[in-house]
């Protein structure tokens, strides 16, 4: 199964909002949604995967690291993020990162 | 990026078309689910031109609307000639908002704290702590640092956010704010900021507004008629071109309204409080003094008081406010460490920052910790 990583972004929760919605008005089941999220899930670690080329440097400073469940998540502090084109500055960051090893190979297709 | 979303979207709802169909859903709400995706997608102004232009227009439309609104409004009173963005009351069931500046060239922006991150330390003026934070809800990295008794007896809270500037909280019952102008306050020099007082418009659409803009240093009340002041406070941007309008105006605002005997003029955190640290640092130094040693005296700050201290663990980078909270959400292809320096590698992320989203392929880091 492919990682639920990415429902909490602004595509991931956008959607996400949609389909209470539809829930709320009883236009569909929340088994349904359910699917739905799942497709979603597939459709957009494909997407990363496939269709985005670009990379990014970032430096800050670490405030706190967590590694659980193989999900490492870190919080850092005055942090800049360069790409060739912008440069875009935040004073705190969360990251949530999963195991990127053999993603791919898990979706079901 | 705007056609990435898109490819997604439409692969998504493609491939649950079936779905839909097999559980007996009509085609209809699977469009409606489109819909209202990329609706809300767009509402979040994460990504640049993602949808059709004919609804960016709806929304800059709805924007003027609001201006055109609150200029009529304007005239009444204030001779403002900068064009300040004022806060129309809206929706009056929600709980306290604070006014946020947007970019310059946009209207007000509303931030709605639905939840209550509370900040524990209050300015012991009369409220405390608990009723304080009960009353308000103040988004994270935004800190009280004041409380303002004016004339009526109402307590304003004065917050301040973490590029520094501050705003003035009203709470939800309305009231009657009367005001002066300062004497001393100095309208040619930019040295003191000033902030002027907006009170927003009565629902029904009645009388004058006065806007507030808090500048660090000096919090300046403008008097004029009484008020009734709904909710909702306007914080017009703390751009500094318009602090020396803001000074030309005072003195016309002088004239036009004498009042009352004044209000509580409040100075900026950072003066006379500190002062008071000093003091009651040095007391704390030789309570401690054992304490501290055995630490090692590893903490090289002293203990401020509980009140404005940590107002703000990152630095002040002049920055726009914003509730977002900043997330990468990614995959690790490999995390190192090396004594406190850590290296990140990790890939395929989709990042929100300053409420904008980007995404990326592989990204690189290095931190300290």
């Amino acid at each position: 199964m492919a990682y639920q990583l990415y429902r909490n972004t602004t595509l991931g929760n956008s959607l996400q909002e949609s389909l209470d919605e539809l829930i709320q008005s009883q236009q569909i089941t929340p088994q349904l949604a359910l699917q739905v999220l799942l497709q979603f899930d597939k459709a957009i670690n494909l997407a990363l995967a496939q269709r985005v080329r670009n990379r990014v440097n970032f430096r800050g400073s670490l405030n706190t690291y967590r590694f659980c469940d193989n999900v490492w998540t870190f919080v850092l502090n005055d942090v800049e993020f360069r790409e060739v084109t912008e440069l875009v500055k935040v004073d705190k960051v969360k990251i949530v990162a999963c195991d990127g090893k053999n993603t791919g190979s898990n979706t079901a297709e | 990026k705007p056609k990435l979303y898109r490819s997604v979207i439409e692969d998504v709802i493609n491939d649950v078309r079936e779905v839909f169909l097999d559980e007996g859903v009509d085609e209809q709400v699977l469009m409606e689910l489109k819909t209202l995706w990329e609706n809300k997608l767009m509402q979040s102004k994460a990504v640049d031109g993602f949808h059709s232009e004919e609804q960016q227009l709806l929304l800059q439309v709805q924007q003027q609307q609001q201006q055109q609104q609150q200029q009529q409004q304007h005239h009444h009173h204030h001779h403002h000639t900068q064009p300040q963005p004022q806060q129309t009351v809206q929706q009056q069931s929600q709980p306290q908002q604070v006014l946020i500046p947007a970019s310059q060239q946009a209207p007000q922006q509303q931030v709605i704290v639905p939840d209550s991150k509370l900040i524990p330390h209050m300015n012991a003026s009369g409220m405390s702590a608990a009723a304080t934070a009960a009353t308000l809800a103040l988004p994270a990295g935004v800190t009280p640092v004041q409380q303002i008794l004016t004339n009526s007896g109402q307590i304003l809270q004065v917050v301040r956010t973490a590029n520094g500037a501050q705003y003035i909280i009203q709470p939800q019952q309305p009231v009657v704010l009367q005001q002066q102008v300062i004497p001393q306050m100095q309208p040619g020099g930019v040295q003191a900021p000033v902030i002027q007082q907006v009170l927003a418009p009565i629902p029904g659409g009645l009388s004058q507004q006065t806007g507030v803009i808090i500048q660090p240093q000096q919090i300046l009340f403008t008097g004029n008629k009484t008020q009734v002041i709904p909710t909702t406070v306007a914080a017009p941007t703390t751009a500094q071109a318009q602090i020396p309008a803001a000074g030309q105006q005072q003195p016309q605002q002088q004239q036009a309204q004498p009042q009352a005997p004044l209000v509580l003029q409040v100075d900026g955190a950072g003066d006379t409080s500190s002062e008071e640290e000093e003091d009651e640092e040095e007391d704390y130094d030789d309570d401690e003094e054992e304490d501290k040693e055995k630490d090692g005296g590893e903490d090289g700050q002293v203990e401020e008081e509980p009140l404005n201290s940590e107002d703000d663990v990152s630095d002040e980078e002049g920055q726009e406010l914003f509730d977002t909270e900043n997330v990468v959400v990614c995959q690790y292809d490999k995390i190192h460490r090396s004594k406190n320096k850590w290296k990140f590698h990790l890939k395929d992320g989709i990042m929100n920052l300053n409420g904008r989203d980007y995404v990326f392929s592989k990204a690189i880091g290095d931190a300290e910790w």
